[in-house]
């Protein structure tokens, strides 16, 4: 069988998102080697390797929290900087936290606007964060970023997130993310601590962002979960690439071979 | 079965607490059970037992609502600014004693020939720099505002006892006893009484337009009219009874009106948001940007202010200032115990600066309800001790999170 890396090269949609070369060090620890990444519109590439791998470094330098210390950035083939949260937040690039990071004392559409309320106009005269909030507004815009993603099963928007299920404020955090103009919306773990319910759930809104041409990064361990959504997997061990694999052309023990054992391993497996 | 139905009643009270006007319910049913109890059975056992001589029905009578109103009013400014740094989760123990402060200082500048309205207003500069000050520490030292407003306490407390060497003065000043001695006459009081009842009907019915309009949500005509009933009954009702007295002192709607304004402050613009957002979860609000360190140092800052405007009543409606009255009594916890009894949650994110005005009544019928029986000081300490600890724990059992049941 021929390598599944040079078949997803020839098949693989244009980059939305890419990174070269990536290098991050702790001190003594080499996390990140050298890592590629890409991601393209309206595809969900899963993010898998074992614990330690540099998955979640890797996240956090393409959502700005950790700083490369050598690689480069681009954004539909332009080279771009991201040296701060803000800045992957103005490209576009966005983060669901494995914590959800949700107000759960405040309502749905609340959280949804936090941190960017619309105001009234014609307060102008008062410093902006005086200015009366428009809650119908924030109301509106949070039915609308809820039904985009078809979150069936919430009420109403004026429910406060304490008393929402686990699927529930997961879709409501990546409504969050979604709603502020992204283009690439990266999920940590998001059906981690969720019943098979909720995970259909959240699963459908991972799906429903690819509809809407999304590029969604889906970290995981669950391979059921990974084979479901994602169209591509990238495998990462000890801080470098395994390789990149076309999800309908690969199976889970092919997965679970390249994150613990690597390619070599998995050639002399006869795979 | 049985534990089923506890449940479902314990649920149901957390949904009702979650509704805008649900959190008020717990704190009217304690002001109309003490009510009830000091206005209602009391009198009636003594009138069945044939004491009726001992005590009549005068917890109830005008004139000693009006007395318990403004017996409150001290507390409940106080309680309304603690009530803003409790929505971050912080605690500021030092507001009675900034109060102090600000109303010696006040006493002495207008003793000294400094015209009262520039005496009241370098006072209400100084508290909200003494509120800043300790904020700056919290957020930017990172010593946490238990430790920095006990030490606060302490420190005001001297402050105080050094502007005031005999611990106690006189304030004869027109402007400033004027704040407890003006009235407003009957027919005005009614009538501004009219205009807000109308204003808040009008707003209201107004939004539910607006909702339809725009496709979102409406609330039940039930609801929207018995929100409208209920607040138009109860404030035209307070006028009438203090007008059967004597009329509406201008103290109370200072009060009113400020505390409208930081009611709206909290609940309507992005600074109210951060509030609620940070007390709820610190971490959400700085990775959505919002300036965390800022945001508490402008809560101590109000609070400092409000303590300042207690102090100012205070003296107003004492005509004095003494280091027992403010500093050195029970007026500290009193306050805190108004806002917690109000609704107002010590773990941060959940009150409201009316509820704290509600706490304030329940705490100031108490102690003026044990003093019409004659109850000692000792009874009065634990009664109150006693309320806030049940209104503490209505906190803590309506808090537990409903989500992670499920």
């Amino acid at each position: 069988m021929t390598s599944n890396k040079e078949m997803v090269g020839q098949a693989a949609p244009p980059a939305h998102l890419s990174v070269r070369g990536i290098q991050k060090r702790f001190g003594g620890v080499h996390a990140l080697k050298g890592v590629n990444f890409e991601v393209a519109r309206g595809e969900v590439m899963a993010l898998v390797g074992d614990n330690g791998a540099g998955k979640s470094t890797l996240m956090k330098v393409l959502a700005g929290a950790h700083i490369a210390d050598e690689g480069q950035f681009y954004l539909d083939d332009k080279p771009v900087t991201v040296a701060s949260p803000n800045d992957a937040t103005d490209l576009g690039i966005q983060i669901v936290y494995q914590d959800l990071a949700l107000c759960q004392n405040l309502d749905v559409a609340a959280n949804l606007s936090l941190g960017d309320e619309p105001v009234k106009s014609g307060w102008g005269f008062l410093p902006r964060l005086l200015r009366p909030l428009d809650i119908l507004e924030m109301e509106v815009k949070a039915r609308k970023a809820i039904d985009r993603l078809e979150v069936r099963t919430l009420q109403s928007v004026r429910a406060k997130v304490g008393g929402l299920s686990g699927g529930q404020r997961q879709a409501i955090a990546i409504a969050r993310a979604v709603g502020a103009e992204s283009s690439v919306v990266m999920l940590d773990e998001p059906t981690a601590a969720l019943g098979v319910a909720q995970t259909r759930q959240v699963l459908e809104v991972v799906k429903r962002l690819r509809e809407t041409n999304h590029a969604v990064v889906y970290i995981s361990h669950n391979m059921r979960d990974i084979f479901e959504v994602s169209d591509r997997i990238c495998v990462l061990r000890h801080g470098a690439n395994v390789t990149t694999y076309k999800t309908s052309e690969t199976d889970p023990d092919t997965i679970v071979a390249a994150m613990t054992r690597g390619l070599d391993n998995e050639a002399k497996n006869g795979n | 079965m049985e534990t089923e139905a506890k449940l479902s009643f314990l649920d149901r009270f957390r949904a009702l607490r979650e509704t805008q006007f649900g959190s008020f319910v717990p704190v009217l049913l304690a002001l109309a059970a003490i009510w009830g109890y000091f206005g209602l059975a009391l009198p009636l056992f003594d009138l069945l037992t044939g004491e009726e001589e001992t005590f009549r029905a005068i917890f109830l009578s005008p004139r000693n609502i009006y007395n318990l109103f403004m017996q409150s009013a001290v507390i409940a400014t106080l309680a309304v600014g603690i009530t803003v740094v409790l929505l971050l989760g912080d605690i500021d123990l030092s507001a009675a004693a900034t109060a102090g402060v600000c109303a010696a200082l006040l006493g002495v500048l207008v003793l000294a020939g400094v015209p009262g309205w520039t005496a009241c207003l370098i006072v209400m500069a100084l508290g909200t720099f003494m509120g800043v000050a300790q904020g700056i520490l919290v957020s930017y030292v990172g010593i946490p505002s238990f430790v920095v407003t006990l030490a606060g306490l302490l420190g005001f407390q001297g402050l105080m006892q050094k502007i005031l060497p005999t611990g106690n003065l006189n304030v004869g000043n027109d402007f400033v006893r004027g704040f407890a001695r003006v009235l407003i006459p009957d027919m005005w009081g009614l009538a501004l009484g009219v205009l807000v009842v109308v204003a808040f009907a009008v707003a209201n019915l107004r939004q539910q337009a607006q909702r339809g309009t725009r496709g979102l949500e409406r609330d039940t005509p039930f609801a929207v009219w018995g929100q409208v009933i209920a607040f138009g009954v109860m404030v035209i009702a307070v006028i009438l009874i203090l007008n059967s007295y004597r009329s509406l002192p201008l103290l109370l709607v200072l009060l009113v009106g400020i505390t409208a304004l930081l009611g709206w402050i909290t609940t309507s613009t992005p600074f109210g948001r951060s509030l609620f957002a940070v007390g709820g979860n610190a971490e959400s609000a700085r990775r959505v940007g919002m300036k965390v360190k800022r945001i508490r140092v402008a809560a101590f800052g109000i609070v400092g202010l409000m303590a300042a405007i207690g102090g100012i009543f205070g003296a107003s409606r004492f005509g004095s200032v003494s280091y027992t009255a403010f500093a050195g009594g029970s007026l500290l916890l009193e306050a805190i115990g108004a806002a917690v009894i109000g609704g107002t949650s010590l773990f941060g994110g959940r009150g409201s600066v009316w509820n704290a005005i509600l706490g304030a009544l329940v705490i100031g019928s108490l102690g003026n309800g044990l003093d019409l029986t004659g109850a000692s000081a000792a009874d009065k300490l634990m009664v109150s001790g006693a309320i806030l600890l049940l209104a503490v724990a209505i906190d803590a059992v309506s808090r537990a999170d409903a989500g992670s049941e499920r």
